[in-house]
């Protein structure tokens, strides 16, 4: 029982990298911006948050350091995609190699500097002491109880409140918004924006609360692993932290098979979250199936007044 | 429809990106050593070694930079410690290439950028240059090339007899241990990994008769998620004392996080995780490239020559043993006696009797491994849990 609890602490804790980066390019979908560049944007979070830690020793400082990173990536998208209306395929592919290129070269300086300093795992008084889920939900370190508030608060955002409406219509028919007298642009670059602060939070979290370094290409696809759960959730937030859980499980039961399974080949091991994605995406988006899974239908069609 | 082709390519996009994370890419402009001081500075007295050495410039490439922490920092340091001890100016005598991706076009740009500069040897300092470096030694026959790892045609190679530190790394723990059961978290299966490997086990028995090691691999040579969950994996099965071959600081912080110890890979790790690294496995390259420097000075370096140095030459070292995890005064002799005994060629790790874990016989009683077996192993030894 308590190796079963200790591998589900520690899929929560791989799923929350992968979830972060999720749930921000899933807000910045419903708002109608792909943004493929999920991987360059999470090793920009990492590097300028362990950066920051090594410089300044502070964790606070590091955090607004990566929201203003995000930020600032979210807003050079935003004017390339929404001012510019660029292919957001494109767009998103030139992000990726922008984001690992700078990061690669910004981290240079602090490849192997120690900087013994992260977000330690800090158990929740009171909820921690729960058999189990305690130790699985409540022993984890502060960014993952800030992740669990973000999705709450995102799931009722946009399935409860006004606004989160006006989102979803921003990914599905922004012109009916424009008729109506919503500023189409300046939203689009607000979710957009909000959604790249979140993926390059999933990469600070890599860098100073998962673990406590920084290595060019550190974040070893997860990124992609991201863009791939977004179509798995069909957009749906909650959908995301299900589809997080069972790429985390995954990517370490391999761990376990090697010590309790040794007949299964190493290699094959080392497959199985790549053969898992293949079979996910083929199942969730197949023809076959039934349930409402369609894109946001304004998903990459930059919007523009003249044509509306 | 479209938004059928916009899924199409994001599967495509995750399937090639799967690819991509199997592969190291490394694109930024290397920023060379000694661009400033470019006049190497040929100086006129002639006879004693020094002079000659006075005109002898070095180039060296890795694959990552020289302050990473790991294995292309032990080359530097090597690289600028052996310079020193000859004499030598390492700020216009040594140009060392960080970034140098492990493929044709990169390797070649970079060896073409050194002998423009003048270097008469270069240094393969990452593994993954042999055979390309193999095949271009023969059009630079005024130049020679030194490549780390196994020997390959054309090139001098060097190795260190890793196997005799990791071994007192896994003696220490297993003195230290409480329990048989010990585990190793290791990068990649590849001949010198499963050398590491192996030692450790042949250690941990000499401490503790019974000693089993559960081998955990990464699959991975730097992947700070796969190497954490390898960690917690063996800390979650009860294991307390864990080898490492691994060059992310990841796992002795996650053995620290955990509370259990480890032994450090590359260099002494210790700051990294203060709690939990009992030692550390150290390469010093230093002897071997002052040799063939000066060997290289004097003309009299073969393209045949194979370096294969131990801790008879102070190559393997193991850091100092952290007084703060180990009180006990009697393990610290144990081990500076052991480390004695394997300098002065009286004990010697891999001999016989010794088996695989598949109950072949490996080496009969009585004798000892031949180099070539050592430097190939395709085995694990008895002890260890687990596939190769």
């Amino acid at each position: 029982m308590s190796l079963l609890t200790s591998i589900l602490a520690s899929t929560i804790s791989v799923a929350v990298i992968m979830l972060y980066a999720t749930i921000g390019e899933i807000i910045s979908q419903r708002a109608g911006i792909m943004n493929l560049g999920l991987e360059g944007i999470m090793l920009m979070g990492a590097v300028s948050a362990y950066f920051t830690v090594v410089h300044t020793h502070s964790l606070a400082l590091a955090i607004l350091t990566v929201i203003v990173v995000g930020a600032l990536l979210g807003l050079i998208y935003a004017f390339i995609t929404v001012t510019l209306q660029a292919n957001q395929v494109v767009a998103g592919l030139a992000m990726m190699t922008f984001g690992s290129g700078l990061s690669g070269f910004i981290g240079n300086s602090i490849t192997g500097v120690a900087a013994n300093l992260k977000f330690e795992s800090l158990p929740i008084p009171l909820l921690s002491k729960i058999p189990v889920i305690g130790k699985i939900f409540f022993s984890q370190n502060l960014l993952v109880y800030i992740l669990y508030v973000i999705v709450a608060i995102v799931i009722v955002y946009i399935y409860k409140t006004r606004p989160g409406m006006t989102l979803r219509a921003l990914g599905e028919n922004p012109g009916a918004l424009d008729a109506v007298g919503i500023n189409v642009f300046a939203l689009r670059y607000a979710y957009c924006i909000v959604g790249t602060i979140l993926v390059a939070m999933g990469g600070a979290y890599m860098s100073i609360a998962y673990s406590n370094s920084w290595q060019e290409g550190m974040t070893g696809g997860y990124g992609w692993i991201a863009a791939a759960l977004v179509v798995f959730s069909a957009w749906n937030p909650a959908m995301a932290v299900v589809g997080s859980v069972l790429f985390g499980f995954i990517s370490i039961i391999g761990n376990y098979m090697q010590a309790y399974f040794p007949f299964i080949p190493v290699k094959f091991v080392a497959m199985l979250p790549y053969i898992f994605t293949i079979i996910v995406l083929i199942l969730t988006t197949g023809n076959f199936r039934k349930k409402h899974t369609e894109a946001p239908a304004a998903l990459c069609v930059p919007y523009d007044r003249e044509s509306r | 429809m479209k938004m059928r082709k916009i899924l199409c390519l994001i599967l495509a996009l995750v399937m090639v990106a799967s690819m991509a994370a199997c592969g190291s890419d490394s694109k930024q402009p290397a920023d060379s050593e000694a661009a400033s001081g470019e006049s190497a500075a040929p100086s006129g007295d002639e006879g004693s070694a020094s002079a000659d050495l006075s005109s002898i410039k070095v180039g060296a490439i890795v694959n990552v930079v020289k302050g990473d922490g790991g294995w292309c920092q032990a080359q530097y340091e090597g690289l600028t410690t052996a310079m020193k001890n000859l004499g030598m100016d390492v700020d216009s005598q040594l140009i060392f290439l960080e970034n140098i991706a492990e493929e044709q076009s990169s390797v070649q740009a970079a060896v073409d950028q050194l002998v423009n500069e003048g270097c008469n040897i270069i240094f393969g300092a990452s593994t993954g240059y042999a055979p390309i470096l193999s095949e271009l030694a023969p059009s630079y026959p005024d130049v020679k090339f030194a490549q780390a790892g196994d020997k390959v045609d054309n090139i001098v190679g060097y190795q260190i007899r890793d196997y005799e530190a990791m071994f007192l790394c896994g003696y220490t723990m297993g003195l230290l241990s409480d329990s048989d059961q010990m585990g190793y978290s290791a990068g990649m299966s590849e001949a010198s990994v499963r050398r590491g490997i192996n030692a450790f086990a042949l250690g941990a028995k000499a401490a503790r008769e019974n000693a089993t090691v559960q081998v955990m691999w990464a699959n991975s040579w730097y992947d700070i998620a796969a190497e954490t969950e390898c960690a917690n994996t063996l800390i979650n099965m009860g294991i307390k004392y864990i080898g490492i071959n691994a060059s992310s600081p990841a796992i002795p912080e996650a053995c620290q996080a955990a509370g259990v110890y480890c032994t450090g890979y590359h260099m002494d790790i210790k700051e990294r995780a203060p709690k939990s690294v009992v030692t550390s496995f150290i390469w010093n390259w230093a002897p071997i490239m002052e040799d063939i420097i000066t060997k290289c000075a004097e003309g009299t370096l073969s393209t045949d020559d194979y370096y294969f140095w131990g801790s008879d030459k102070d190559c393997a070292k193991i850091a100092p043993i952290n007084t703060d995890i180990v009180s006990d005064q009697t393990v610290i002799d144990k081990v500076a006696e052991m480390q004695d005994k394997i300098t002065k060629g009286e004990y010697q790790v891999f001999a016989g009797e010794l088996k695989d874990n598949k109950g072949n016989v490996l080496v009969n009683e009585g004798e000892v491994m031949s180099d070539q077996d050592i430097l190939s192993q395709m085995f694990l030894v008895e002890n260890v849990i687990g596939e190769w």
